[in-house]
């Protein structure tokens, strides 16, 4: 068959299972979307904003596990979408990126809307490619979807001149059945001997827990994950991008760790003689000071990436591979030895890390207090929506307090419900990746959990849900203030409140909605609090934006005390110290 | 022990795959004391990657890179951990061993 380049460019997607394409189109991509028009099988999201694009494919591809595809035109088109891209290269999501360039003559000429899109984005890609020829475009594409989705997943960005989407010149078209790229080898399965010596480990183990990360999410390994847990039944903490890989209603659950974890959560794995970290990094809101970093820990890592391995804290055991291939290696391997764990020396372990629950563990019973007495808690906002939402909705976020108080508080019991943005904390992510999650799951309860500070840095997109008629429910916890920074401010500068308030000047966001066509609904009082979100959540068929009045002066506790803190070192309330 | 390496990569000679080498050290703040590269015609020393990948090299294809750099073991590690991530790298050595195939060995066979 021949086909012109732009028709190739679409066909390929097409051939990849593409439902959604995110975009914005302008001058050099206006072959492609001339070619976009001509098809029926893909949706063409129209966003209002480049920005918009990138995370709505986030949102569908962390929701989904299918990379998110985004349409950009050159120059600003491009560069708009940079800090989606580099969002999703931080966490590790798979996306692809196409954006038009200028003609290939024209390249290097500072010509009308050239960027060095390849240049400005190869720090935050996992690769890309500049289109070279027609004959090309369906391998480059075929090899783009591989490497965002295999090993380490992340983002592709593939250029494309416009003069090589014109609609004229023919070229044979055959979208290649296989991809082999001799120099990418990413690693699958495990070692024998390190999944021996693995074993060896968590068998002789006294006070093991697992910290499992956002790699055992992209790895699809949650099943194999809870297997392995049955047999060593161990105490486990998942980091914020790992949320909903192991129940959070399980009795071995500690909650997150890190800088706003639970208490039991940081002290179990500061006390650990056994780290068993799965797809997961090591990121410096996990250690707090890597010399202080769990003293007697004997350390497992299984992960996909070797530069992650011992990257920051030196591993004793390294599992390369990928998370789901070697755990149903050492779960086939555990499951015949499983005579010889023995569950009771755990006993005292288990016990100690009830007591630093019972001393210092999050209160989950906020919401029952209705007084209108004191402020609304923004902990008890969220406990509100756990509730209304029976616990199983998906939830994205944006940055901040809010975000924090979402992961605490909200329980996943699922993998890929829980959406934020935790290695680059994009303020502005929420909204779009709920449109990205409401597209992909329509049927589905999507929630976006935001402040309003991130919410205005992307709310064009409000636009975008009438367009598409996108019911998602947006609960605005309203401090008034970028009240992360705020408390930065407070513990650190002596409570210079330093540009951080935006006095006067918010929009009353019920107006504001209301005039793109949603429902808006503004709560100020504790009384109003259960009625309100849950009149919220019975609207079925319109966007709900609740804005949500709370105490301006609330903290997020625990808070690891830094600089030169350990995992034991937290606050734990505005002057309390461990 | 902070001392001067060399590291050696064979590479796809692929528009901006040169770039990508650098660009890493910039961004993860290594330093580059000199760097020398160039083109591979004589593949009799490559062989062994040869049918290691199960593949044949051809004129103009690959690429011989040398870059010096002073760093210690744990970042040199780090370094060569990093660059055998890039898609258009077949083959890095350092003085700990050769990453050939996402897999390391331990020698240098560069
Ligand atoms: C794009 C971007 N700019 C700046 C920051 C730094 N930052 C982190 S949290 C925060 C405050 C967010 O305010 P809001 O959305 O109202 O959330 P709150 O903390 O008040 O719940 C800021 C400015 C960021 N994470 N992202
Ligand atoms: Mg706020």
């Amino acid at each position: 068959m021949k086909l012109a380049g732009n028709d190739i460019l679409i066909q390929s997607l097409i051939e990849e299972g593409v439902e959604y394409i995110f975009g914005y189109p302008g001058g050099a991509s206006l072959h492609i979307y001339d070619a976009i028009f001509n098809q029926k099988e893909m949706q063409h999201i129209l966003v209002r904003h480049e920005q918009g694009a990138t995370h709505a494919a986030d949102g569908y591809a962390r929701a989904t596990g299918k990379p998110g595809v985004v349409m950009l035109t050159s120059g600003p088109g491009a560069t708009n979408a940079i800090t989606g891209i580099a969002t999703a290269f931080m966490d590790s999501i798979p996306m692809i990126v196409i954006s038009g360039q200028v003609q290939s003559h024209l390249i290097g000429t500072d010509a009308f809307q050239e960027t060095d899109m390849i240049g400005v984005s190869r720090p935050i890609v996992k690769h890309s490619f500049t289109v070279d020829h027609q004959s090309n475009i369906a391998k480059i594409i075929k090899e783009a979807f591989y490497i965002a989705t295999s090993g380490r997943q992340g983002p592709v960005v593939i250029d494309v001149p416009k003069d090589l989407t014109n609609p004229v010149d023919l070229f044979e078209y055959k979208y290649p059945s296989e991809v082999n790229i001799r120099s990418y080898n990413p690693p699958i399965e495990p070692e024998d001997s390190q999944i021996d010596r693995a074993i060896e480990a968590m068998i002789n183990s006294k006070q093991p827990v697992i910290y499992a990360g956002g790699g055992t999410i992209s790895s699809n390994a949650s099943k194999e994950l809870f297997e392995l847990n049955s047999y060593i039944n161990a105490p486990i903490t998942n980091t914020l991008m790992g949320l909903g890989v192991y129940p959070a209603s399980n009795k071995n659950f500690l909650g997150m760790l890190g800088m706003h974890g639970t208490y039991q959560a940081n002290m179990a794995m500061h006390n650990a003689d056994l780290i068993i970290a799965i797809g997961a990094r090591f990121d410096d809101r996990i250690t707090n000071t890597p010399e202080k970093f769990a003293p007697n820990a004997q350390i497992i890592h299984f992960d996909v990436d070797h530069s992650s391995v011992s990257k920051i804290i030196e591993a004793d055991i390294a599992v390369f591979g990928q998370v789901k291939n070697s755990l149903q290696a050492i779960n086939s391997k555990l499951k015949l030895r499983s005579s010889e764990i023995n569950d009771s020396n755990l006993d005292a372990w288990r016990k100690q890390i009830e007591q630093w629950k019972e001393m210092h563990g999050l209160d989950h019973d906020l919401y029952k207090n209705n007084s209108d007495d004191g402020p609304i808690l923004p902990q008890a906002v969220v406990q509100h929506i756990y509730h209304a939402s029976n616990g199983d909705a998906f939830v994205t976020s944006d940055v901040g307090q809010h975000q924090m108080f979402a992961a605490q508080y909200y329980h996943f019991d699922e993998p890929r419900k829980w959406i934020n943005s935790g290695g680059l904390g994009t303020m502005g992510f929420g909204l779009p990746a709920a449109m990205g999650v409401k597209l992909a799951y329509p049927d589905e309860e999507v929630i976006c959990i935001t402040g309003e500070g991130s919410i205005q840095m992307c709310i064009q997109e409000l636009s975008t849900c009438t367009q598409y008629k996108l019911p998602i429910k947006i609960f605005n916890i309203n401090n008034l203030a970028l009240g992360m920074v705020k408390q930065w401010q407070d513990m650190n500068y002596d409570g210079r409140h330093s540009s951080i308030s935006y006095e006067d000047s918010l929009p009353d966001f019920s107006k504001l909605v209301e005039s793109y066509g949603h429902v808006g609904i503004k709560i100020t009082k504790n009384s109003q609090l259960k009625a309100g979100i849950e009149e919220a959540m019975s609207i079925k068929d319109k966007l709900v934006f609740v804005d949500i009045y709370v105490d301006p002066n609330e903290h997020v506790y625990p808070m690891l005390v830094a600089p030169d803190g350990s995992l034991k070192d937290m606050w734990l309330g505005k002057g309390e110290k461990t | 022990m902070i001392e001067e390496r060399q590291l050696t990569l064979i590479m796809e000679n692929k528009p901006g795959a040169l770039v990508r080498v650098v660009g890493l050290f910039h961004q993860r703040g290594y330093n580059i004391e000199s760097l020398h590269v160039e083109p591979i015609n004589n593949f009799k020393p490559y062989k062994f990657i040869e049918d290691e990948l199960n593949t044949k090299f051809s004129e103009g294809e690959i690429s011989r890179l040398e870059i010096k750099t002073t760093v210690d073991d744990p970042l040199m590690r780090q370094i060569l951990r990093q660059i055998n991530k890039l898609i258009d790298v077949i083959a890095v050595s350092g003085n700990e061993g050769t990453y050939l195939k996402g897999v390391l060995r331990d020698e240098n066979l560069l």
